[in-house]
């Protein structure tokens, strides 16, 4: 027999008949939603990812104290990457008696190679955005230094020997940094100018950027290379270790999109097990009947996983076309909201919307399908006859292998993966034990109600493996839909609370311990809410446990940045606001020489609680004993520090004092009025900084919130689709209740019951596995605190009870109208 | 008690001390015991009883639907018996055909596609010409491409029987064929099946409650509590 020309023959009728579409269905909307999410990620994913690297305006940053040999730049040139360099450094400008400390920022040809500039001709001119820097000759200013300089756009500027006309003002520049050299205003120059201003000698103090942009692989090839060439003064920048700020938020978006896409396989999984599950008991009678005319088991088993193979292969291939055209309407639809240029689609995105379809289908369907391989020939004769079902164990099994599966391939992240896992079975075995018990517990209850009422319990426990299967279902999906709104909310919030309006957007450096009260009182009057005023020390960690640090320290650790200059040193009396202790007792008395370390940086060089530490500072050196490790929140925008010591530890060496403040943008020139008066102090403007952050998120934010839409309306749609799946008995039960003589009201306050009873207990199960996994999630792998709420306990059964209700009540509407007499023919 | 045909050289179903016994929540239960019986090619035997006599039983395990508790079953010289659910499929294909009280045709397919998928699952190289040709002797050509619920009880028995004969099988297992029909309709039926029988000189086995049925047979087994009476 040629099985497949049958099994071909056989989809095709089956196809025509109707009886395959619901389980299309499920799978084109499975295949649909994962493909216009992996489309749709891949693509946010690689434009936030390529929009990151403009806040390094380019794909891979090295830096250095010193320009960089040609064999570097002939290197990037054979692999073909496009490289571009900026110099920064200081000066004083001086013009009509005034004197100003600039940063400047001299930039070649090509600056930047990612993100763009923008500029204004003055104050009423309309920003324009542009992609290079300044010609030769010429300087772009920030605003601060006309007014400080009293100078306008058009006049000319010397910096050092070099005279320069202002031509625009800067109002942007994507690869700005919050580090010493952009304390000061900004003066942009073409580097062609900068031999002539005669400021850059042998040992000038300046950082040299060379950006490089171009193919992924050509970029790998060059950090490899650069690696083995960095001096320990130089370094290759990277978006999650240069802007923690931008690659925190983008492993967050990360994770959402990849638990998006991981729970709406999870949806679509118990949609199509349901769905083969009824496919597969309303072809018993086949299964039955191809025995008995001939058809040995394996045959019976080959044709129908043929027909499932074709059946899944069209399907996906329909999702597949449909998700390009779904992701391609999102990206549309969002156009607004999306940055200008959006990377191009990937077709192997779709293709794997095309591979996790089969996969779904064949994990979760296989296991109802091979049922029928079991179903006697005698079932032709002996209807009651039904195969014994596949055991739980390998239905469960067998999903759990394929969601694992597909999570690992998701997100390459084997700890998130085994963590859901577990967390799924144990869920699933936790609901079970639930649902079984609360089905008890309406058994009991059933004969103690009025006939309405005990007809819908009695549906409820007559067939107790159906309606534990259903409300399983119920909830998983229930559950997976508050998940994913659930962390989308917290995201969001989290960054919000990351963020609030009045986050400092000011450092103060440098003032002079005399300062410090008139400094306060300044800010006082005009209503400016500081932070607390830190003493500084620079000093230099030198030894732990009397061994020097180079010698414990790995070239690759992250602490090894920190132990190659000088670091500011504080002390405090009280823990900072922001802070949290891990290990230890915070500053003991008597309090002298204790230190305080913060965490990741403890990590790093493996400094462990009771460790001595020895500092260098100046040309004394002091130690310290660690007492606690701290937590800091490197993105609160207050100064930080890494080692905090006890009062009175570092008194005797001279020090100066750190704050920041938020000031609002028209009170810019209060910065002017401190400046005068305070003329040693550093003005650390991050308002920049914050605004590309804050725009960055909200993007995010606005992505996201579309995700989560397309996420709620799929499961809507599964939800639907696992009610009509399991109508056929319902059906049947009001088939013969009419015939009986039931009426359609009595029919429907049945139906509704059920509904009611269904949609209310998945609900309250699905909260509290929500809440379950929600812990585990944010606990260990997003990293954020979880609340719980009480306001879920109340909403969800609310909204989910309504949900599956009108769902059902709408999928059964036409059972109660239709002719008992047809129903029990069709049965 | 046994029934033995005259002709012991053209034995086609052989069946031995055949018993049937099943579990129950009261014990074991005992459905068919101590059967012997011959069957000659081209024979027409009914079995008839009373309900719950073990006839339905009885077809089963003679056409390897089910497992005796006992006893032996050789068709066309072949031990059933110790054979494989797939061997008893295959033999079931080569030489038995079925009808059946509620025809049990597949609703999705079309009356043509009902009967040609005995002709499919050997891979007949003409199945839908033969399948044609089968359902214009059973007079529904101009209704092949009607599917089972757009048929009368009459018609589908009749595509019933197209598919049960298309491939001309040794020996048709036919059980109550006319319990769902009228007595007009059933009297249509039976002189079908009887034609098509003497036709392709099919051996019949056919288990019926109807005495004028039987007597159309060579030969009636009656069944009582699971004997033979």
């Amino acid at each position: 027999m040629n099985l497949f020309l049958l099994a071909c023959r056989l989809l095709r009728r089956e196809g025509r008949s109707g009886e395959l579409t619901l389980l299309s269905f499920a799978l084109i909307v499975a295949v649909t939603s994962a493909t216009t999410i992996s489309l749709f990620s891949d693509r946010l994913e690689t434009t936030m990812v390529s929009q990151a690297g403009q806040f390094l305006a380019g794909d891979l940053v090295v830096t250095s104290p010193t320009t960089l040999t040609s064999d570097w730049l002939s290197v990037a040139k054979t692999l073909a990457l496009k490289q571009t360099m900026t110099a920064e450094f200081s000066s004083v400008l001086i013009e009509n008696d005034s004197f100003l400390l600039a940063s400047i920022k001299a930039v070649s040809n090509h600056y930047p190679l990612r993100g763009s500039l923008k500029i204004t001709g003055n104050h009423f001119d309309q920003e324009q955005t542009i992609t290079h820097g300044p010609q030769p000759g010429q300087a772009w200013i920030d605003k601060r230094i006309l007014s400080a300089l009293n100078l306008k756009l058009g006049e000319s500027l010397h910096v050092g020997n070099k005279k320069l006309i202002l031509s625009k003002i800067i109002t942007y520049e994507p690869d700005k940094r919050g580090n010493l050299y952009s304390l000061s205003p900004r003066l942009m120059m073409h580097t062609q100018d900068v031999p002539e201003t005669g400021i850059l000698k042998p040992g000038s103090h300046v950082h040299y950027y060379y950006q490089f942009t171009g193919q992924d692989s050509a970029l790998k090839s060059f950090k490899q290379f650069s690696k083995k060439r960095l001096n320990p003064s130089q370094r290759i920048m990277d978006i999650h270790v240069d802007r923690p700020e931008i690659g925190t938020a983008l492993d967050r978006v990360q994770k959402y999109l990849r638990l998006s896409s991981v729970i709406i396989i999870l949806i679509a999984g118990v949609a199509i097990a349901i769905t083969t599950r009824r496919y597969s008991e309303r072809h018993f009678n086949s299964a039955a009947i191809l025995r008995c005319l001939g058809c040995t088991q394996a045959q019976i088993v080959k044709l129908f996983i043929t027909q499932l193979v074709l059946l899944g292969f069209l399907a996906s291939l329909l999702g597949c076309l449909l998700g390009w055209v779904s992701h391609a309407g999102l990206f549309a639809l969002l156009k607004s909201l999306l940055p200008e240029t959006i990377a191009s689609a990937n077709p192997l995105a779709a293709f794997f919307g095309l591979i996790t379809g089969m996969v779904i289908l064949l994990g979760f369907a296989l296991p109802p399908l091979l049922q029928l391989k079991k179903v006697s020939p005698l079932r032709i004769l002996r209807r009651e006859l039904d195969p014994i079902p596949t055991q739980s164990g390998i239905v469960y099994g067998m999903a759990l292998l394929v969601i694992s599966g597909l999570i690992y391939t998701f997100t390459l992240d084997i700890k998130f993966t085994l963590l859901l896992t577990l967390l799924a079975s144990l869920g699933i075995t936790l609901l079970m034990g639930l649902i079984y018990a609360l089905l008890t517990v309406i058994k009991k209850l059933e004969s103690r109600v009025n006939l309405n009422v005990r007809f819908a319990l009695l549906s409820l426990v007559k067939n107790r493996k159906n309606t534990a299967a259903q409300i399983l279902a119920f909830s998983l999906t229930l559950m997976a839909m508050l998940l994913s709104f659930s962390v989308h909310q917290n995201l969001i919030s989290d960054w919000q609370t990351q963020l609030p309006k009045t986050t400092p957007n000011h450092f103060v450096l440098n003032l002079f311990e005399h300062q410090r009260d008139d400094f306060k009182t300044d800010l006082t009057t005009h209503n400016i809410n500081a932070q607390a005023l830190f003493p500084i020390v620079r000093g230099r960690l030198i030894k732990i446990n009397n061994q020097a640090v180079q010698k414990i320290v790995s070239k690759d650790s992250q602490g090894e940045r920190a132990i190659h200059r000088d670091l500011s040193l504080t002390w405090s009396k009280q823990l900072p606001e922001g802070n949290f202790i891990t290990s230890g007792k915070w500053h003991q008395s008597p309090p002298s020489h204790q230190v305080s370390i913060e965490q990741k940086l403890a990590t790093s060089l493996n400094i462990q609680l009771n460790d001595a530490l020895t500092f260098t500072i100046g040309h004394e050196t002091i130690n310290a004993t660690v007492t606690t490790v701290r937590q800091v929140n490197w993105d609160s925008m207050k100064p930080n520090f890494y080692f905090i010591f006890s009062p009175g530890s570092l008194t005797s060496f001279p020090k100066t004092f750190i704050t920041s403040f938020y000031l609002a943008p028209e009170n810019k020139n209060f910065l002017n009025t401190l400046a005068k008066k305070y003329p040693a102090i550093t003005i650390l403007e991050v308002d920049f900084i914050l605004n590309q952050l804050s725009l960055i998120l909200k993007q995010l934010t606005q992505a996201i919130n579309y995700l989560l839409i397309f996420a709620l309306i799929a499961g809507l749609i599964v939800l639907a689709a696992t009610i009509n799946a399991t109508l056929d008995e319902r059906r049947h039960q009001s088939a013969l209740l009419r015939t009986l003589g039931a009426n359609r009201s009595l029919l429907r306050n049945n139906h509704l019951l059920e509904f009611i009873s269904l949609g209310f207990f998945s609900s309250l199960f699905a909260v509290l596995l929500h809440d379950i996994a929600s812990f585990a999630l944010y606990h260990f792998i997003l990293k954020i605190a979880y609340l719980p709420s009480l306001m879920l306990w109340v909403l969800v059964p609310l909204i989910g009870t309504t949900l599956i209700t009108l769902t059902g009540l709408w999928s059964i509407r036409k059972v109660v109208n239709k002719s008992p007499l047809s129903i029990l023919r069709e049965h | 008690m046994s029934i033995q045909s005259d002709a012991l050289s053209e034995i086609i179903i052989s069946a031995k001390n055949l018993s049937k016994t099943v579990l129950t929540a009261n014990g074991s239960l005992s459905i068919l015991s101590g059967i012997h019986l011959n069957i000659n090619h081209g024979e027409s035997l009914a079995i008839m009883g009373m309900s719950g006599s073990g006839k339905t039983t009885l077809i089963s395990l003679l056409a390897g639907l089910d497992t005796p508790s006992s006893g032996t079953i050789t068709i066309n010289g072949q031990p059933l018996t110790t054979m494989t659910e797939d061997d008893k499929a295959r033999l079931r294909n080569q030489f038995i055909g079925f009808v059946f009280q509620n025809f049990q045709l597949l609703n999705n397919l079309t009356a043509l596609e009902n009967v040609m998928l005995p002709l499919e699952i050997i891979g007949h190289p003409h199945a839908k010409d033969k399948a044609l040709n089968f359902l214009d002797r059973v007079g529904l050509s101009h209704r092949y491409n009607h599917r089972p619920s757009q048929l009368s009880g009459g018609e589908q028995q009749r595509v019933a029987l197209a598919r049960a004969f298309v491939t001309q099988p040794s020996i048709l297992f036919a059980d109550e064929p006319t319990g769902n029909l009228d007595q007009k309709t059933g009297k249509t039926i039976i002189d079908l099946l009887f034609a098509l029988n003497e036709e392709n000189k099919t051996t019949l086995v056919l288990v019926t409650h109807d005495q004028s049925l039987a007597t159309l047979c060579s030969r009636t087994l009656m069944l009582e509590n699971g004997k033979t009476a």
